[in-house]
């Protein structure tokens, strides 16, 4: 059996790149893509899946890069708020967040932005659909209503 | 006293006033904000914590051996190699009847609660050092939790024998014939209230990173601390590192609502480790470490009772406010600010009640330290008498809004039994908005054609008034400690551009787009040009803390202040360069103008390169410092004010609530930023709705913790989350630049009675009246089913 600490190899592709890495096995996915690619965008709000901070798209599917395991990310393609933006603009769905003071400390934003991209990319989701899905993630200081806003008006402008 | 810091200029609003999208969202949207734990520093070493298991116990050995030995384990330190520098930090709060205490920063002999540093682990990485940690091995040999604040004050053992009687705090007040008013009263209504232990709960931990270099004796300490000048004087203070050489930085900050505002062990032990280790050291808090050992908060035990008259005037009330403190002070704010605040500023309100037995109390336990968190002492004491004046209104008969109009302050200034003076408000207004809104008449049918359906809906209203943009004045006025003041630093260079720096810190309040808005309209120029930095670093101005609503004011003032010495001076080069009186130039859209003379301007561009590189250009003695470091502290309390009304629905089969809709009214003067205020208030608001359903940290008989996860720590999702129709009113200070208020607390302060309120209105015709926060699914089907 791989001991924790033993090394492992590697291989994912983030947002568009491959990278090939020899990585601790008891390594979590939000620290390598924290630590060893400083793709400090994810955030860690609580380690241990409730929170939603962490969440990256991995095959277009969100996750909790907190309670994945680096190896369990191999060969896989995985997404991070980095990608979000096309060169020098934001996403639609960011500058909706934008318009509608949708974030206060930004702590929480990445995993909420990366929740409903796929949401997004999922076809037109109704506002019970937004909160349905989006009820995974906390945030402390919004109180939420904004970001129910700003996603409803990204699906508009996707459909439009 | 007045002094001319006290003294703000009057400023034209033009940006002020206006829905200014953020400037620092784009940054934090495509993930380059940089918090606590996305500074990387080259040769950093991890530090973990081992903390106590238990409640209360005497450690009889600490082995440390097993985990030195580790390969990449740099350091153990136990309390003996931290009191060697630091015996612990004491904490108290200045009023009177408080009695100190000293929390060490690593546990030696006794730990006092679940969660107390006991040792740190320092490592080359963050899996070592909790590699390291469970290595480390701690005997305890038990002694009595002490659980219950109120016997805890009558005696039986010692939570922390610096306080052998358990008392932290103990005093109060008589004031005007309160006899009187309950033995003539017609009516006593009366309760005792418990409002439930929280978590503040920042989406982002605490975190610490210090680096040393001993050359130059610098100390660098990265903190997202509302606090950050107050941590740099615990440093010197207490640990003796030199202050010219000390910096502390703050980071873009995952939300801090009144956690972050205290000096924490870590901050202190950090400094430490790293100077001796001669490495920078990083400390990036667990979400368990935070709920269990970040300060908790707003937990008290409140009898209190209002006497009325039979034209249901309150004419008298008697409380009696009772913290549940944990083991120590946690500095500055101590567990004495919860109870005392509730007992001797918030039991008269918006009501002119002319007397009041004031009695506040903390009492220490074996549990977290309680702290500040949003509307400390506010919430629960806005609770309780909320809650009171519903429970007054079933008495009575009358509606909600009726009720608190029998009683509501009408004329300004008010003096009430406590001796603060609120120089205006509109509190009458607040409670004939919110009745408006709610369309109270047509509420009530909705409500009874429910009913007979089997659904339950209830209203609930809670109006307040808050002391915002906390301040010397504000202090004396509650006869409390504390010298505030905080600058701000403007300057403009050749271009016209303008960087200000201001002395408080943000956590996401948007400090740095509403006090461009304040400069731009001070100095004519557009946002674009104004870059703000929030006490980045306390190389750059003195701050007093972002704390008790006080950002948008105290830095607004400083800022106003420091903005107009070179307003003044473009002015001036202005008058001289156009040939105009200075009484007639306004600066505006990027020029000077002369009011009155269509076509005569000259942009502030150019008067900036005019001050640097042209000196034929200036008048008699001009001084061309465009820079100006000014402090702001008002010279009087400022209050805000308003109100909540909420519609709820209880499910008779779960006991769940649901909050339909919230109607919030809110008078913070002079609004800089409609959009800023109402993500306040709506945030604040859903941080009540989980103070009133949902979150209660929990210990069980042993004093173990055992809310430990967000998974059984349960704060509102979106799914909690309300639709708000927001109503501001202005009703400006006299005392603060372009009549600004404070208001970020009173979310928090005011919704959590009117959750309270709303379900016992559902609950009416059952006869049982809930007064305890959180109301959980259990309550409310007790009460259903009689
Ligand atoms: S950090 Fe992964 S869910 Fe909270
Ligand atoms: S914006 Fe602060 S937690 Fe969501």
């Amino acid at each position: 059996m791989t001991q924790p600490s033993e090394h492992v190899s590697v291989q994912v592709e983030v947002n568009g790149r491959r990278y090939q890495r020899s990585v601790m096995a008891r390594l979590t996915l939000s620290d390598f893509l924290r630590d060893e690619l400083g793709l400090t965008g994810t955030k860690v709000g609580c380690e241990h899946g409730v929170c939603g901070a962490c969440t990256v798209l991995i095959d277009n599917e969100p996750a909790r890069s907190c309670l994945m395991l680096t190896v369990q990310a191999n060969g896989k393609q995985i997404r991070t708020v980095e990608s979000l933006a096309s060169g020098r603009e934001m996403s639609p769905l960011q500058a909706c967040f934008q318009k509608h003071h949708a974030l206060q400390c930004g702590f929480c934003t990445a995993g909420f932005l990366m929740s409903a991209t796929a949401l997004l990319e999922e076809g037109q989701p109704t506002r019970e659909d937004i909160v349905e899905t989006l009820s995974g993630h906390y945030c402390r200081c919004t109180g939420y209503s904004p970001i129910i806003d700003a996603v409803e008006e990204a699906a508009a402008k996707e459909s439009s | 006293m007045s002094f001319p810091h006290s003294q703000s200029p009057s400023i034209a609003a033009r940006s002020i006033g206006a829905r200014v999208p953020r400037g620092d969202d784009p940054r934090l949207l495509t993930g380059r904000g940089q918090y606590l734990a996305d500074i990387v520093l080259p040769g950093e070493l991890h530090a973990c914590f081992v903390r106590s298991s238990a409640a209360h116990a005497r450690i009889t050995r600490v082995s440390i051996d097993e985990a030195r030995a580790l390969d990449g384990v740099v350091a153990v330190w136990t309390g003996e190699d931290a009191a060697k520098f630091c015996e612990g930090i004491v904490g108290e709060l200045e009023v009177e009847g408080c009695f100190a205490t000293t929390m060490p920063l690593l546990a030696r002999d006794i730990v006092r609660y679940v969660g107390e540093p006991v040792a740190v682990v320092v490592a080359e990485s963050r899996y070592v050092a909790e590699d390291g940690c469970d290595l480390v091995d701690v005997d305890y040999e038990p002694l009595e939790p002490v659980l219950h604040p109120r016997s805890a004050l009558e005696g039986g053992p010692s939570a922390n024998e610096e306080l052998p009687d358990n008392v932290a705090l103990r005093g109060g007040k008589v004031l005007g014939d309160v006899e009187g008013a309950f033995n003539n009263a017609a009516r006593v209504i009366e309760a005792t209230f418990h409002s439930g232990r929280l978590s503040a709960g920042p989406m982002e931990t605490r975190g610490v990173i210090a680096s040393y270099d001993w050359t130059s004796r610098r100390l660098r300490l990265w903190t997202g601390s509302q606090m950050p000048h107050y941590i740099k004087y615990c440093l010197t203070a207490y640990l003796g590192f030199p202050e010219n050489e000390c910096e502390v930085l703050t980071p873009d900050t995952g939300g801090g609502f009144g956690q972050k505002a205290h000096i924490f062990p870590e901050e202190m032990l950090l400094p430490l480790l790293a100077r001796e280790l001669d490495r920078p050291v990083k400390w990036v808090e667990d979400r368990r470490e935070n709920l269990m050992t970040a300060t908790h908060a707003h937990e008290q035990f409140i009898d209190i009772a209002y006497a009325f008259d039979s034209d249901a005037r309150a004419t008298g009330v008697r409380i009696r406010a009772t913290g549940d403190g944990g083991a120590y002070h946690q500095p500055p704010w101590s567990m004495g600010v919860e109870p005392w605040c509730t007992a001797m500023v918030t039991p008269t309100g918006v009501y002119d009640i002319p007397a009041a037995d004031l009695i506040y109390e903390a009492a220490a336990t074996n549990k977290t330290p309680i702290g500040a968190y949003r509307g400390v002492g506010y919430m629960a004491g806005t609770l309780v008498r909320e809650c009171l004046m519903d429970d007054a209104a079933r008495a009575f008969e009358l509606s909600p809004f009726d009720i608190r109009r029998r009683s509501v302050v009408r004329e300004f200034p008010w003096t009430n039994p406590q001796g603060i003076v609120y120089d205006e408000g509109s509190w009458l207004q607040t409670i004939d908005e919110l009745e408006r809104m709610v369309d109270y008449t047509a509420f009530r049918e909705r409500q009874a054609a429910l009913r007979a359906e089997g659904r339950f809906i209830g209203l609930g209203l809670s109006v307040f008034v808050e002391s915002s943009g906390e301040s010397t004045a504000m202090g004396k006025a509650h006869d409390l400690g504390g010298i505030y003041h905080d600058t701000a630093t403007v300057k403009m260079e050749p271009n016209g551009s303008v960087t200000v720096t201001i002395g408080l810190t943000t956590q996401g309040q948007g400090h740095r787009t509403t006090m461009a808005q304040v400069v731009a309209d001070s100095l004519g120029v557009p946002l674009e040009a104004i870059t703000v930095r929030a006490a980045e670093s306390t190389t750059y101005g003195w701050g007093s803390g972002t704390v008790g609503s006080r950002g948008a004011v105290i830095a607004g003032g400083a800022v106003l202040r420091a903005s107009n010495v070179i307003r003044t001076k473009l002015v001036a080069l202005a008058a001289s360069m156009l040939e105009a009186d200075p009484a007639d130039i306004d600066l505006v859209d990027g020029a000077a103008v002369v009011l009155g003379v269509p076509g005569s301007s000259v942009s502030i561009i150019d008067l900036a390169t005019a001050v640097y590189f042209d000196q034929s250009a200036w008048p008699a003695d001009f001084d061309p410092t465009l820079e100006a470091t000014l402090a702001y502290d008002p010279a009087r309390p400022i209050f805000s004010n308003g109100g909540h009304a909420m519609i709820v629905e209880v499910a008779p089969d779960t006991g769940f609530v649901t909050v339909e809709k919230v109607f919030s009214v809110e008078d913070c003067g002079t609004v800089i930023n409609p959009d800023i205020v109402e993500g306040q208030i709506r945030g604040g608001v859903v941080q009540g709705i989980g103070a009133a359903l949902l979150e209660r940290l929990v210990y069980d008989d042993s004093g173990q913790l055992v809310t430990t996860t967000l998974l059984d720590y349960h704060m509102p999702s979106m799914d909690f989350s309300p639709p708000f129709e927001i109503h501001h009113l202005e009703t400006p200070s006299s005392h603060t630049p372009g009549g600004i208020k404070g208001m970020g607390e009173s979310g928090l302060i005011a919704a959590p009675a009117a959750v309270l309120n709303a379900v016992n209105d559902a609950l009416s015709h059952t006869g049982t009246v809930l007064h305890n926060i959180p109301i959980t699914p259990e309550q409310v089907l007790r009460a259903l089913r009689g």
